[in-house]
């Protein structure tokens, strides 16, 4: 396996960081965090024009055929720059599906769109109970002729607003197990019966909403997948879309970590930089410990992704489980150190802070993940 | 090309492969196979014959000059020999302190003489060193030695006493860290010497540890003479022949570290002989295992065992793209990996407490213990992890003034101007 990035990818890399430093500055950013469907349009089109959306696509759906790694590098620099575009949601929840599961009509209808940047995408999976589990979906799709009436209420999902189409799960039989009847549906968010409304959340770049669905109407041919097949999809969503997530929460700790250490040999204190003084520069030691000894576990999660091995799920658990436990601890330890101007608002350092809380509690928390681990050990030992 | 490159090394695998089956103590890595625990001569002979042997192959005795004894093979052989060494276990050496922390420092500082005298018997295995550095009144602040020597005529004449010495029973010569200058600023007070075990006036004790065995020694020198051609580097210059030991020293570990395959051993597998155990122990009648607080730090010991593994590997590339010489780069980064390594040890160690409960207490020699002792022994040893080989707190200072860059702490510099 390969820990160190190909000259491809340090180019993709060094591109991606002085675009983004370049079109999406934190004064950017923070504009979005007010602004109604949080994205600029014309960025959008910017990256699509770099290849960004389609990156992973075939070319034949108007992609530029790299692969998962690839995407993670891409991811870190955006977790980095905590970019304000639907990417995450649009890519890793919406797309990637799409391709690996989609028809073939349904594939040349969506992807060449997502590529083009001409429409953004999400997922409308978790409900009431906000737990990422099959009996958590109550939503139902009742069967008309051609045609299915979703009815059921969403939350927590990301980029609601700004999304053109929503992937939704949702129950197509009555049965006593919920992983053998949820159904995956391609729903036009112009649609009638579909309400879209805004939740107040911590992190407001990648902004969350609540999305009801009254007897919405969806062509039998808008289904991702199997009939009652979509449970396992779904996992295969939040097994990739969490191994991007610690690429992006890798990215984050840099930031976190080099803003910091800057802050400390800057900032003087009793006549020298609060950075040489143990209680605090021992501290960062340990931030940098703890943030090298996740990045490879990121990478071997996203490598064993790429190569569909069988241990990928065990991998990710692994790598989010300890991604998201460590970009907590750079976080809270970026604010401490900080002083007073880590608690203000105008300092960017709780935008990651909140991110962070975000990307730790969504498709699983480290402690969801632990447990997984467990179970996973214990199979490989019988 | 590289096809042809990739079976040539296949093929040599397969040779390493062979030869350690044929050469290693018979039953070796077998439950048959009873290994020598403990401090003991007999292990130590062990790790001799063996060196020897490994030597002898060409499978040892790398990075020096064929002058002194070094063996030279391509760097890409030499990986393999380390991972079929890794893979297998071999016994102690080859990894004597001699070839790990003497040789390096004679390399640098020693006189010619000395280097051809001493390093190829390192190299072989044949003669052991250690380190006579720290003292009980300088540990972390190593400069504060209070060993001194005195010159008189072609000999130093040298009073004092040494501590925490690893291989102290069984090493033939050692290299001394001794003021011998007491007007002198600090780091530019001291020299090293190199001296011989069998001098008269030098004593050894040992030590015992709260383990209640004695890995480590005390040093003994009352009036013991060392000839003035066993001075190492200049006088006045002992600080930055320390120096070069110490930076040895904990490259070591890292190298230990980088040399590993990271991501090609099976997910999780570290944390296998936890899993057992927690199997096996109840609590009010029902498996640990089965109680999720358990299973909850059993993976989060898995999740660390993995990012300590794959961090070797993932140095490795990063220093490939650096351009950086490995060594110059591992020799501050390896206190990352060092204390990463001692701080999971040691949560293990404290759940490995947790899970046994009351036989916790139950120390090797009761009939009662579990695994013979073994897992309380570690509750002991591990403590050691965070204090040998740079404290965990000298660790960080390295880290956040090498790796990060931040200033030294002022009273560091004060006591510098002194």
């Amino acid at each position: 396996m390969e820990f160190g990035l190909s000259e491809e990818q340090d180019m993709l890399k060094t591109m991606a960081r002085d675009f983004l430093t370049k079109e999406c500055p934190k004064a950017h950013v923070r504009k979005m965090m007010d602004d109604e469907i949080g994205y600029a349009p014309a960025l959008w089109k910017k990256m699509a024009d770099l290849g960004w959306q389609g990156l992973v696509f075939p070319e034949e759906f108007g992609g530029s055929a790299m692969n998962f790694r690839d995407l993670a590098v891409l991811s870190e620099e955006m977790g980095r720059a905590l970019i304000a575009a639907p990417f995450f949601s649009t890519v890793m929840l919406f797309g990637l599906p799409i391709l690996q599961h989609g028809s073939d009509h349904l594939k040349r209808e969506f992807l060449p769109k997502i590529a083009n940047g001409e429409m953004v995408g999400t997922l409308a999976l978790l409900e009431a109970d906000g737990d990422f589990w099959a009996d958590g979906i109550r939503a139902k799709a009742l069967k008309r002729g051609n045609h299915y009436l979703i009815s059921g209420a969403k939350m927590f999902v990301t980029d609601a607003k700004a999304a053109d189409y929503f992937l939704v799960a949702a129950r197509t039989q009555a049965t006593d197990d919920p992983e053998n009847n949820i159904t995956l549906f391609l729903v036009d968010a112009k649609e009638w019966g579909v309400y879209v409304g805004k939740l107040k959340t911590m992190d407001m770049i990648r902004k969350q909403y609540e999305v009801t669905f009254s007897n919405v109407n969806v062509p039998a041919s808008h289904i991702v997948g199997e009939l009652n097949g979509g449970w396992q999809i779904i996992k295969q969503i939040a097994v990739q879309a969490n191994a991007q997530l610690c690429a992006e929460m890798i990215g984050g700790g840099d930031w976190v970590l080099e803003t910091t250490v800057a802050y400390c040999k800057d900032r003087v204190a009793y006549g020298a930089p609060i950075g040489s003084y143990q209680g605090l520069k021992h501290r960062l030691a340990d931030m940098y410990m703890e943030l090298e000894h996740a990045r490879p576990l990121m990478i071997r999660a996203v490598e064993y992704v790429r190569e569909a091995r069988t241990d990928a799920e065990l991998a990710v658990s692994m790598a989010k489980s300890y991604c998201a436990d460590v970009y907590e601890m750079l976080t809270n330890n970026g604010v401490q150190l900080h002083g007073g101007i880590g608690f203000t608002w105008d300092h960017d350092m709780h935008l990651y802070f909140k991110r962070a809380r975000w990307s730790a509690n969504s498709f699983g928390n480290p402690t969801y993940h632990r447990d997984l681990i467990a179970s996973q050990l214990e199979k490989q030992l019988l | 090309m590289a096809d042809e490159k990739t079976a040539k090394l296949e093929a040599f695998r397969k040779e390493v492969r062979a030869w350690l089956r044929a050469n290693l103590p018979k039953g070796w890595g077998t439950p048959e196979y009873k290994v020598l625990e403990g401090f003991t001569q007999e292990r130590h002979d062990l790790g001799k014959w063996w060196t020897k042997k490994c030597y002898e192959a060409g499978y040892t005795g790398f990075g020096y000059p064929k002058e002194y004894g070094g063996i030279e093979r391509p760097r890409e052989e030499i990986m393999v020999i380390r991972e079929e060494m890794a893979r297998t276990g071999t016994p102690g050496a080859p990894s004597s302190l001699g070839l790990l922390l003497a040789a390096p420092t004679l390399m640098a500082h020693g006189q010619e003489w000395q280097k051809k005298r001493f390093i190829p018997k390192i190299m072989s295995g044949e003669e052991s060193w250690c380190e006579g550095f720290s003292e009980p009144n300088a540990g972390s602040d190593l400069a504060n030695v209070q060993t001194y020597a005195v010159r008189d005529g072609d000999e130093w004449v040298v009073k004092g006493q040494k501590c925490w010495t690893s291989m102290w029973k069984f090493a033939d010569f050692g290299i001394l860290i001794v003021k011998t200058d007491l007007k002198a600023p600090r780091h530019r007070n001291l020299t090293a010497f190199i001296f011989d075990t069998t001098s008269k006036g030098f004593e050894r004790r040992p030590l015992r540890q709260m383990t209640d065995e004695s890995e480590f020694g005390e040093l003994f020198f009352d009036d013991m003479r060392i000839p003035h051609a066993n001075m190492m580097g200049e006088q006045g210059r002992g600080w930055y022949v320390a120096m070069t030991t110490l930076t040895a020293e904990r490259s070591m570990g890292g190298e230990q570290v980088v040399s590993q395959q990271g991501g090609e051993i099976r997910l999780g597998s570290g944390v296998d002989n936890l899993i057992e155990l927690a199997r096996a122990r109840k609590r009010f009648g029902k498996a640990l295992w089965d109680d999720p607080v358990y299973r909850q730090k059993i993976a989060q010991a898995a999740i660390e065992e993995d990012a300590y593994r794959s961090w070797g590997p993932a140095f490795r590339a990063k220093a490939r793209k650096g351009g950086a010489s490995l060594g110059a780069t591992l020799s501050f980064e390896a206190s990352v990996s060092k204390n990463y390594w001692a701080e999971s040890r040691q949560r293990r160690a404290m759940l490995i407490e947790d899970m046994l409960g009351s036989y916790s207490q139950l120390m090797s020699g009761s009939k009662h213990a579990v695994a013979e002792g073994s897992w309380v022994y570690e509750i002991l040893r591990s403590r050691g992890a965070s204090i040998e080989m740079g404290t965990t707190e000298i660790n960080r200072n390295i880290i956040a003034e090498r790796i990060l860059g931040l200033p030294r702490e002022d009273s560091a510099k004060k006591a510098q101007e002194k």
